[in-house]
């Protein structure tokens, strides 16, 4: 049995992993390259990208990375408090944040020109970057905090008793150290920027900034065979692009190995900040404000607000909530069939990295390793090109056998698990690492064939990954907007898109996307918290 | 309780990184040729990476032999050639592991029923079987204790008694000492023994500490780099040493 579910395991990685992305990088010739290379606009959104994500990325590194040092190498006050606060962003989506910006800064109305007269204008270049900056900067935080978590303190202290100050103990001892997170934070944080999709469509399309996922999503729309062509020309372009730069990243990860880092660490000692605590408190505390409290304040202000552009805290009501969430049909839906696609999402990757990473940390099993990685392919793709590649290969049904999924909820639901199926395995993997191999032998023993030993031994002493799996999972996909754009239609209503709908279009008095916006950071945060409380600490942010 | 015959038993495999065409294969162990009695004690001792663990393994079937023949009394429980290998589940071996592993998320009574739960075995007798073999190893009235609230001698008899409980064909031992301090250790070797000539076990027991195996065993099964150096009782490899290697190492 157990190398008949292996067989069957394999087969679905290749079927579902692997096949959908050979498929969409065998369509396009070099006639459709050509039409690309012609085409001006897609030049024009080639070169957006390419300024946009490194800009991002940079910005990210110069925010990102001085404070994950003082967040975890000095006595500042209220550290751990503050670090919760800024990795925050992280599990928000930015498109949320985008139309928090949108209230506040757009020309017209936004509230911080009505009330401040700052002359503020979202729509540009500067407001893409600045939006985007303020969420992907968590990429290069966390990557580097887990490093800072896990450098020895005497590497610091050493260069103190030598007679270093402070600064210089950063930039002499740590920047060094660090260079590797710092490398993977910048590629990460421009790979999500050229990813985006939501922040790129709501402020960059007003300006007519358009990225290459906006101008992918362009084509698709034209519902045209020519539009088509490009569309699948584009997003393999980009697709090759995000897997090269990954790659190179990889190459230079495995030839800088510094090796002291992630040594057993002694005593911890911190920076003495002296006279600085407070004032760098300040400043850090004004950040937080600026670029998460403020535009979440925005979005509760709009949603509240019966008359969107008159912006005061004078005749706040609920009759947006009552409006989107009872008298527009659409959103019921939306919150029901996002709560099941997630749930389906969750439950169904989180079972099948239980079982494939059995095969993985367990067997030496030919495949095992290859599996794994084109398991995690897809998480680094950008969304856009999934879908598009799940499109292709799915919607006459499976390569034109049986029956067609397309148009129906059940696409959506293999975007996502290809997608996320990463999350799953990742963190389902580091569990099987923690468990001793001698507790599934003993079990043998005592006389339990395969299936037991799964059911009895693994199921059990994986919980806490397996809960954090599915939650790790559900919380992207149930606000999922990147690649659900491409796949709903009429009555496939989600969240995110219904959010992106009401926002561009569809709600005209205004204030409905805010409504929904704030039930999703309440739902996000809220399942984060949880996480965090169920797994000690060990998940969630 | 069974006695034990290996005939001509190797295990080999293939060194991958050999640049050469024609290495031939690397030995884990090679050439076992012994036979273990029914009730006796028979400790495996050598330096590690002796393969003194991995025969120990291929009784237990957690290993495979590539070569030659495994019986437990008439029954052939490994034999490659002819395409023959019992799963360790159905062995009925018991087995305690250097690092007990004892399931964490289990209570001491879960952990020492398991085997019998998984033989279909009535609640009742469970119960009673259990709370046998727990006063038996001095574990009574830990029953529903979880392992991390357990000293790590404590944890030892969970795996002991896990082992016992189930009424092996042969108990297998790998150095379940090595993680205990010294007095205890002494007192877990005279309880070891002592349940062996109780039960009259056939236990084989793992060990690289020769002051354990001359205490202890009936014979001693001396072993280097995966060949049998000697085997015989603790005096006749005191007094008659077979080569040098033996005698170096149980001085």
């Amino acid at each position: 049995m157990k190398k008949i579910i292996y067989i069957f395991l394999f087969a679905i990685v290749i079927g579902f992993f692997l096949a959908p992305f050979v498929y969409l990088f065998s369509i396009p010739d070099l006639a459709s390259f050509e039409k690309v290379w012609l085409h001006a606009n897609t030049l024009k959104a080639i070169e957006n990208t390419f300024i946009v994500a490194i800009s991002v990325g940079i910005l990210c590194t110069i925010l990102g990375l001085p404070l994950a040092w003082i967040l975890t190498r000095t006595d500042l006050k209220y550290k751990s408090t503050l670090r919760s606060w800024f990795c925050l962003p992280y599990a928000i989506p930015p498109f949320v944040g985008a139309i928090g910006w949108i209230i506040l800064a757009n020309p017209s109305s936004g509230i911080l020109n009505q009330w401040f007269k700052l002359n503020l204008n979202i729509y540009s270049f500067s407001g893409l970057i600045f939006v985007e900056v303020s969420f992907l900067f968590t990429f290069v935080l966390l990557t580097a905090l887990s490093v800072m978590d896990n450098l020895d303190s005497s590497l610091e202290e050493a260069a103190k008793l030598s007679g270093a100050k402070p600064l210089q103990v950063f930039r002499h001892i740590v920047l060094p150290l660090l260079k590797p997170a710092l490398i993977t934070g910048f590629v990460l944080s421009s790979l999500a920027t050229a990813a985006s999709f939501g922040v790129p469509a709501l402020i960059g399309g007003p300006a007519r900034i358009y990225l290459m996922t906006t101008q992918i999503f362009n084509f698709q729309r034209l519902g045209t065979a020519e539009g088509l062509q490009l569309a699948i020309a584009t997003s393999v372009i980009l697709a090759m692009l995000s897997l090269i730069v990954l790659y190179v990243n990889q190459l230079i990860m495995s030839r800088n190995k510094i090796n002291t880092v992630g040594g057993k660490s002694s005593q911890r000692s911190y920076t003495k900040l002296h006279s600085w605590n407070n004032p760098l408190l300040a400043i850090l505390t004004s950040i937080l404000f600026v670029i998460f409290i403020l535009p979440i304040a925005a979005l509760l202000l709009s949603a509240l607000s019966p008359i969107q552009g008159s912006w005061n805290f004078s005749e706040l009501s609920l009759i947006n909530f009552k409006r989107v969430l009872f008298e527009t049909d659409e959103t019921g839906r939306a919150i029901l069939q996002s709560l099941f696609l997630g749930s389906c999402a969750a439950v169904i990757s989180t079972v099948f990295a239980f079982f494939f990473n059995y095969f993985v940390y367990r067997t030496k099993w030919i495949g095992r390793n290859i599996a794994s990685v084109l398991m995690s392919v897809p998480f680094t793709i950008p969304g856009t090109v999934v879908s598009l590649a799940v499109i292709l290969s799915f919607s006459r049904g499976y390569f034109g056998f049986g029956p067609s999924p397309y148009n129906t909820l059940w696409i959506i639901l293999i975007a996502y698990i290809i997608k996320y199926m990463s999350l799953g395995v990742k963190t389902v993997g580091d569990g099987y690492q923690q468990i001793n191999v001698s507790l599934e032998e003993a079990a043998r023993i005592s006389g339990a064939n395969w299936w037991q030993v799964m059911i009895t031994i693994y199921w059990p002493l994986l919980k806490s990954s397996l809960v954090a799996s599915l939650f790790l999972i559900f919380m992207p996909v149930v606000s999922e907007l990147t690649m659900t754009v491409l796949l709903t239609g009429p009555g496939l209503e989600t969240l995110g898109p219904l959010i992106f709908q009401f926002q561009e279009y569809s709600d005209i008095g205004g204030g409905g996307a805010a409504v929904l916006s704030v039930l999703v950071v309440a739902l996000i945060l809220l399942l984060n918290f949880s996480l965090k409380k169920v797994s000690q600490g060990r998940y969630g942010l | 309780m069974s006695e034990v015959l290996f005939k001509n038993v190797g295990k080999s495999f293939f060194n991958k990184n050999s640049t050469t065409e024609k290495v031939g294969p690397s030995w884990a162990v090679k050439d076992l040729n012994f036979k273990i009695n029914n009730s006796e004690f028979v400790s495996f001792l050598g330096p590690s990476g002796c393969g003194k663990t991995t025969t120990l393994r291929m009784i237990a079937g957690l290993e495979e032999n590539t070569e030659g023949q495994i019986l437990f009394d008439q029954d052939i429980v490994s034999d490659p050639e002819n395409n023959k290998y019992l799963v360790p589940e159905k062995r009925n071996v018991g087995m305690v592991f250097q690092s007990y592993a004892v399931w964490p998320h289990m209570s001491v009574f879960e952990n020492v029923a398991y085997p019998l739960k998984l033989r279909k075995l009535n609640k009742d007798m469970i119960q009673d079987e259990v709370q046998k073999i727990l006063k038996i190893v001095e574990l009574d009235g830990l029953e529903k204790r979880r392992p991390h609230e357990l000293s790590g001698g404590q944890q030892q008899r969970v795996a002991l008694a896990r082992g016992l409980v189930m009424k092996p064909r042969i108990l297998l031992l790998d150095e379940p000492l090595s993680n205990l301090d010294v007095k205890l250790r002494e007192k877990m070797r005279r309880d070891i023994r002592q349940i062996q000539k109780d039960f009259k076990l056939t236990m084989v027991y793992v060990t690289h500490d020769q002051v354990e195996a001359f205490q202890m065993s009936d014979r001693i099964l001396v072993m280097n780099q995966g060949v049998i150096q000697q085997m015989g009782t603790p005096e006749e490899i005191r007094n008659q040493p077979a080569n040098d290697f033996v005698k170096d190492f149980i001085q």
